[in-house]
């Protein structure tokens, strides 16, 4: 029943964090507002970021912070590096982010539009 | 037509991505013994800090984050200079609409306990969850609150750019300081202490409190600019 | 020996924390500051390649922690050559704009100068690194300071070709983090060091997605086919000195992480062939795209992406000529280009449209500057007595001794259409009438110290090839041999390997 349970959880999650991927690149690629392309590039961060949370894992696992009470569970802990790359991983990106935001509002003050077909040069 | 193709696309990306991924659980990986296992022990052993991640991220791999908080400078810095026009009227907001009395009193009420949180997640970074990035991340949307609920709110971008400075000059300065006492850069030179207790772990509490300031300041600064931008 | 290689990095982010406050006391030390960094970093790195080139390499552990637990940074004769390399450049790139963004805001330029800075600090960084993940943030470091240079100017459409570029640069490095995770998720070490002793265990079909997603991750910068679609207008919407930053710096760093990764990493058979045939087709693509170009600047950016297709042609060949030959012909590349840049952006500078017919007659007007274009032009076809003649003929000796004829066959077409669009631009300049509206710019003198340095290069390495052979040579050795490489890394803490 647990091991079951286990697997469930194992295809949710990666199945999941994967289809986040694909559903971001695809808004990334086809949709033709700035805004909508920006946020499917948050999609594809945050699916990554679940990604590599999830390759941490082990069965029963706990956070790995040594709190009392937890000194001894050593065996149960949870990969830490993971986590410490996403948290390096959601502030790039968040920068990014911000610096494409910024990017898109001076596009809008030039052309006063979202829509990039009446933006001439981003049509490739 | 275009989308037909993205699809293909996505469809090999996919197969790969599922492929490379779905086995871990039931096979696990080729090497079992990776660096996890070290920075599990010496955390405990060697540095006192019962947070592994907050030891990965400031000690271990703390060249990483010093890198990270300068993309973010980056991006501040960079959020300024796509934005500039070369006649800034300052103080002029491009979100104006009066909000409720209700929102304005429980934002001046909710403000300093929001910023108390934060001080304390940064502070406590090496004890508990939390640390320097969520720590000034929680400051900054007490100052985004208050931007929102008053619009005649405002900080002074000089003292922003000042704690974002010398933020980054002490992280920097404490790599050298290890340098100078140690022999590498940013190495832990302090004295450790015990496990579990506030003052414990050397460098790390210091650097990411340094963490948490700068990241307050320049999520804060990131706000403005943008909530100031005016269309024209 | 000056300095370490930690201070290659740690000092630019020092200044650039500084520049914000050091700004308020004096306006004109955020000029003055950048160039002392940058300086300095050439001085320490041209000095550390020296201490390498006699002693062997550096491996410089942080934070007190042995290789594959700590980050290091690789100081090897490869890295230290390529170090120099774009510490020399962005010092002549920020000579070369000091006193020229001075009609600018302090606000912008003051931003111009951090930016400038980081992208050498972060090229630098890709380079020296010695672990994947924290080569990623020195890209992610380099990126967004590429596209803020890029969006420098806000009368052009440069907020396009920057958004442009950011939206393939997110992208790809999406699938770099991709890589690092199957890495990290099969070998559990991020160490290049460990993972190359590793790597061998990994199941061959992980191997290959793994190195199809770096190699995705990575291509943006090293401007491979695919993936150029950013380098044209950015190239020509940034500042002139910035593509000329881009053509010497940004891309070399690219090219380094894709063949380090090719090289050392991975041990997919087939990995050359891949180079070979990427690099065949940018070089292609490039090329004829090259020929029917209108603006100067775009013209020379479909140049720079086919020159670095060579590169991969040359180290897609896998032996250590070909190896050898593909370092000599960065080099000449991050040389020449930058000067073409330069020179040619002070050609078009009065000009709205940069078109190439706008350099008509100019060399009377400007002889100084257009000489120094018609150098690079000559060298960078490879005409004899110039640099660029020795690295392609030694791309071309090292696909003799292969026996690879057709693809000596395509490099020289791909030559004589080079010659064609170059030789077409100088006959412009000097031989045929200026138009009247035009006013030709003077240059300033930084911009003409700057340039003249570059042109003495060209002749310098032009008659005399062997001043760089010793370095190329221990460069190229280094990039082959990756148990060296590995022990180098490794031998202070021990292996992990079970």
């Amino acid at each position: 029943m647990e091991n079951q349970m286990f697997e469930i959880l194992r295809y949710g999650i990666y199945g999941g964090s994967i289809s986040l991927i694909l559903i971001g690149l695809y808004a990334a690629l086809t949709k033709r507002s700035l805004i909508k392309i920006v946020i499917g590039l948050s999609i594809v961060d945050g699916g990554i970021h679940l990604l590599l949370i999830a390759i941490g894992y082990v069965k029963n696992g706990t956070a790995p912070i040594f709190s009392p009470g937890f000194e001894n569970a050593v065996d149960r802990m949870v990969d830490p590096v993971p986590q410490a790359l996403v948290l390096t991983a959601i502030v790039i990106g968040f920068a990014v982010t911000a610096v494409a935001l910024s990017l898109v509002i001076r596009l809008y003050r030039h052309h006063h539009t979202l829509e990039i077909d009446e933006i001439k040069n981003l049509k490739w | 037509m275009k989308k037909l193709i993205v699809i293909l696309l996505l469809a090999v990306t996919g197969y790969f991505l599922v492929d490379s991924f779905m086995d871990l659980g039931r096979t696990g990986p080729v090497v079992e013994t990776g660096v996890k296992d070290f920075y599990l022990d010496k955390t405990v052993s060697e540095l006192k800090v019962a947070n592994t991640i907050t030891s990965i991220v400031v000690n271990f791999r703390g060249f990483d984050t010093l890198g990270e908080v300068t993309v973010l400078f980056l991006a501040a810095t960079a959020l300024g200079g796509i934005l500039y026009k070369r006649r800034h009227h300052v103080g002029e907001r491009s979100v104006l609409f009066p909000s409720s009395p209700i929102v304005r009193a429980g934002s001046k009420l909710l403000f300093p306990a929001i910023v108390l949180l934060g001080v304390y997640v940064f502070i406590h970074g090496h004890l508990s969850p939390g640390g320097g990035f969520q720590g000034g991340t929680i400051i900054a949307t007490g100052f985004l609150l208050m931007l929102l609920a008053y619009d005649n709110f405002s900080v002074s971008h000089n003292v922003l750019s000042f704690i974002e400075s010398f933020a980054g000059i002490f992280f920097v300065l404490f790599g050298f300081a290890g340098m100078w006492a140690g022999g590498t850069f940013l190495e832990n030179f302090l004295p450790v202490g015990t496990m579990n207790n506030l003052f414990s772990g050397g460098i790390i509490p210091i650097v990411y409190i340094l963490v948490g300031f700068k990241v307050a300041a320049e999520l804060t600064g990131l706000i403005y600019t943008v909530l100031h931008e005016k269309e024209s | 020996m000056v300095g370490s290689p930690v201070l290659l990095i740690a000092i630019p982010l020092l200044a650039a924390f500084m520049i914000p406050l050091l700004g308020m006391i004096w306006k004109e030390l955020v000029r003055i500051i950048p160039g002392l960094v940058l300086a300095f970093m050439m001085i320490s790195s041209a000095s550390m390649l020296m201490y390498v080139t006699n002693n062997g390499t550096i491996i410089q552990t942080l934070a007190g922690w042995e290789a594959p637990w700590g980050i290091n940074l690789v100081f090897s004769p490869l890295t230290a050559f390529l170090a120099t390399l774009m510490t020399f450049m962005g010092f002549i790139v920020w000579l070369y704009s000091y006193r020229f963004k001075r009609n600018v805001d302090f606000e912008p330029a003051k931003k111009y100068f951090i930016f400038l800075m980081m992208l050498v600090a972060g090229a630098v960084g890709i380079v020296i690194t010695g672990d994947i993940f924290n080569q990623f943030v020195f890209i992610e470091i380099t990126g967004i300071s590429a596209y803020a240079l890029t969006a420098f100017y806000t009368g052009r459409n440069s907020a396009e070709a920057s958004f442009k570029y950011l939206l393939m640069g997110a992208l790809s490095s999406s699938a770099l983090l991709i890589a690092i995770a199957i890495i990290y998720s099969q070998l559990g070490t991020l160490n290049m060091a460990d993972i190359a002793s590793k790597i061998h265990l990994m199941p061959a079909g992980y191997k290959v997605t793994a190195l199809i997603f770096f190699m995705m991750g990575i291509g943006i910068e090293a401007e491979i086919f695919p993936l150029n679609g950013w380098a044209p207008d950015a190239y020509t919407e940034a500042p002139g000195p910035i593509g000329a930053a881009f053509a010497g710096i940004v891309v070399k760093a690219g090219v380094y992480a894709m063949v380090r990764m090719v090289f050392t990493l991975f041990d997919v058979s087939g990995a050359m062939d891949i180079l070979l045939t990427i690099g065949l087709i940018t070089l292609i693509v490039a090329e004829t795209a090259a020929i029917r170009q209108e603006k100067l600047k775009r013209m020379l950016a479909y140049s720079s992406i086919g020159q670095m297709g060579l590169v991969f042609v040359a180290f897609g060949i896998g032996t250590l000529e070909g190896v050898y030959a593909a370092l000599f012909l960065m080099l000449n590349h991050a040389i020449i280009k930058p000067l073409l840049f330069l020179s040619g952006s002070q050609l078009v500078f009065n000009s709205k449209e940069k078109l190439i017919k706008e350099v008509n007659g100019l060399g009377k007007y400007m002889p100084f500057t257009a000489v120094l274009f018609a150098l690079g032009s000559f060298a960078i076809v490879g005409l004899p007595p110039f640099a660029g003649f020795w690295s392609k003929l030694s791309v071309l000796t090292a696909a003799a001794n292969e026996g690879m004829l057709l693809i000596i066959a395509l490099i020289l077409i791909v030559s004589v259409i080079e010659i064609v669009y170059y030789f077409r631009v100088v006959n412009r300049i000097y031989f045929f009438d200026k138009a009247e509206d035009l006013i030709p710019q003077k240059p300033r003198v930084n911009a003409v110290i700057a340039m003249s340095v570059l042109g003495a290069i060209i002749l310098i390495i032009g008659f005399n090839p062997d001043v760089v052979s010793t370095v190329l040579h221990n460069a190229s050795a280094d990039l082959m041999d990756t148990p060296q490489y590995i022990k180098n890394v490794l031998s202070a803490g021990q292996s992990l390997t079970n």
